[in-house]
């Protein structure tokens, strides 16, 4: 398989994770915490989406809308039975309390929804592109033939389309300036009169949707298991950690750095090493950190 | 009645107290001052005021209502503008955010109010999509006065306005105080610049040691020998 091709898996996998590492990075800038429980957010919304699609049935992209919107309901209901009442305590307890849910939320979900993986029914249309003469360096072929898929398209496109309504919310909207806001200062932002609960539970609103879309298009190019969100969850947060934790636009492009390197070492490995691929995705984190702490759209790093 | 009273106020942080038996009152119009040396705990005033210091006892009225203990979010909706001393403006936001911020708390901002912002302070019509940590300590303090005057409040609280400016700067911040109270609004403002401020202020008050020690005229104060020889420098 050619380089080309791989970009494109890399492409689709950096999508995903953008847009859970986007929800992810806002918990952590506004509500400041590490949210480990996040990746079963995800599994949430991929079964919810799931039970949307088979038992009801609707068609997919409605079963998209419920898993985001689930996605939502769980997550402010969580933050409201978990967050909230320790709030004040800090990161660290909030982190740890994150680790436990996460760990109770994971079994219950094997508990209910078996051990075995499920898969979305979907019809894919592919489209190949095989005329692409091949461009080869050594054993690694720089073009290559290619195929993209109908999935593959709608992960990117709703990636794209996620980022253009962040960008929106964030910039044009009172909720989301005093997001930022809150992100900055909390105590400025309480002296302008921002109610910083309410913004705080539209973050984990907002996340949880994330979450929703998130789970629900990773299912969608693989499958459906009590492991699927928390498979990522260290992909997810390197891609934060990587962009600049608490940047939103960070998060994007640090997700697509790691969805690329994943996808290009996998080529670059041999067969025997591909286990591999995803520490490479780690070693490119060390080495971003080591040059620059705060990351790559970070302007300095959030006092705790 | 007085628009902003203080009465026999107790206050600190958590357990620690900082303030006791503070009385203090600032009249429709008036410009009041608060000086004192380092650690009289001026600042605390204005923090139990808008609500971030703890209330520990004593009554704070606005407009003869007691609201003491009420948290900033509910201060700043009474026409109570409050600029803190540092960490007054958002670094990562723009000016035109900050200041639309500013009057988060208006339904909807009066026709104009931002262009009088910007007519007061020049200097930051001509870089409203910048960053706010991109702008020098003066240009900063004129965008925290702004956000505060997005809500034409009807009493302005400073909290040393003329800390940390470069000192020709100080100056221009002075005479922007005394340009804002000329137009209508109650300032009460904390200072370290003791001299300047109360020679531009109507009235002022000396806080040392938690406590009030002299309340009068500025120019009074400014000529009183014992002021002079222990909150002065003579």
């Amino acid at each position: 398989m050619g380089l080309l091709q791989e970009a494109i898996f890399g492409l689709v996998t950096g999508s995903y994770i953008a847009i859970a590492a986007i929800g992810f990075t806002l918990i952590y800038g506004i509500v400041n915490m590490i949210n480990f429980a996040y990746g079963e957010y995800l599994t949430l919304g991929a079964f919810i989406g799931l039970v949307a699609a088979t038992a009801l049935p609707v068609p997919l992209p409605v079963a998209v809308l419920v898993a985001m919107i689930g996605g939502g309901i769980v997550s402010i209901v969580l933050a409201r039975g978990f967050f909230t009442p320790i709030n004040d305590t800090g990161p660290v307890p909030m982190l740890l309390t994150s680790i436990g849910l996460g760990i109770a939320l994971r079994n219950a979900i094997r508990l209910v929804g078996g051990r075995s993986a499920r898969y979305f029914d979907t019809e894919t249309a592919t489209f190949r592109f095989d005329a692409v003469p091949s461009l080869s360096i050594g054993p690694i072929d720089l073009l290559g033939g290619f195929f993209i898929t109908s999935e593959h398209l709608i992960v990117i496109g709703a990636a794209a389309a996620v980022f253009v309504a962040i960008h929106g919310l964030l910039t044009r909207t009172d909720v989301g300036i005093a997001m930022r806001a809150m992100g900055d200062d909390e105590s400025l932002a309480r002296v302008r009169g921002i109610d910083t609960q309410l913004i705080r539970d539209s973050v984990w609103i907002l996340a949880g949707v994330l979450a929703g879309l998130a789970g629900v298009l990773m299912a969608i190019q693989t499958n459906v298991s009590a492991d699927t969100g928390f498979s990522h969850i260290l992909q997810i947060l390197s891609a934060a950690i990587l962009g600049g934790a608490g940047s939103p636009y960070g998060a994007i492009l640090g997700a697509y750095v790691i969805g690329l390197v994943l996808a290009v070492s996998t080529a670059f490995l041999p067969s025997s090493m591909t286990g591999l691929s995803s520490a490479v995705a780690f070693v490119i984190l060390i080495g971003v950190l080591l040059v620059k702490p705060s990351g790559i759209a970070g302007t300095e790093v959030r006092e705790a | 009645m007085s628009l902003l009273e203080v009465e026999n106020l107790d206050a600190g942080y958590g357990d620690l107290q900082v303030l006791s038996n503070v009385d203090l009152h600032v009249d429709d119009g008036e410009y009041v001052t608060i000086v004192g040396p380092n650690g009289a705990g001026k600042s605390t005033v204005m923090k139990t005021i808008v609500g971030i210091a703890t209330h520990l006892g004593g009554e704070i009225r606005y407009r003869g209502t007691d609201f003491a203990g009420a948290p900033p979010e509910e201060v700043v909706r009474k026409g109570i503008g409050y600029v803190p001393q540092s960490d007054n403006v958002f670094p990562t936001l723009t000016i035109e955010e900050n200041l639309r911020l500013g009057a988060y708390v208006l339904d909807e901002v009066p026709e104009g109010r931002k262009r009088d912002v910007y007519d007061r302070f020049p200097a930051l019509a001509d870089r409203t999509d910048e960053d706010a940590g991109s702008l020098s300590g003066g240009q900063r303090q004129m965008l925290a006065m702004g956000c505060a005057l997005m809500l034409d409040p009807d009493v302005l609280l400073l909290d040393e306005p003329s800390a940390g400016l470069a000192p020709d700067l100080v100056d221009e911040m002075f005479d922007r105080v005394d340009e804002i109270n000329d137009a209508g609004t109650t300032v009460l403002m904390v200072e370290q610049n003791a001299k300047e401020a109360l020679r531009r202020c109507d009235r002022g008050y000396v806080l040392a040691g938690g406590e009030n020690r002299y309340e009068d005229d500025g120019d009074a104060l400014l000529g009183d020998e014992e002021v002079r020889q222990q909150f002065l420098g003579g």
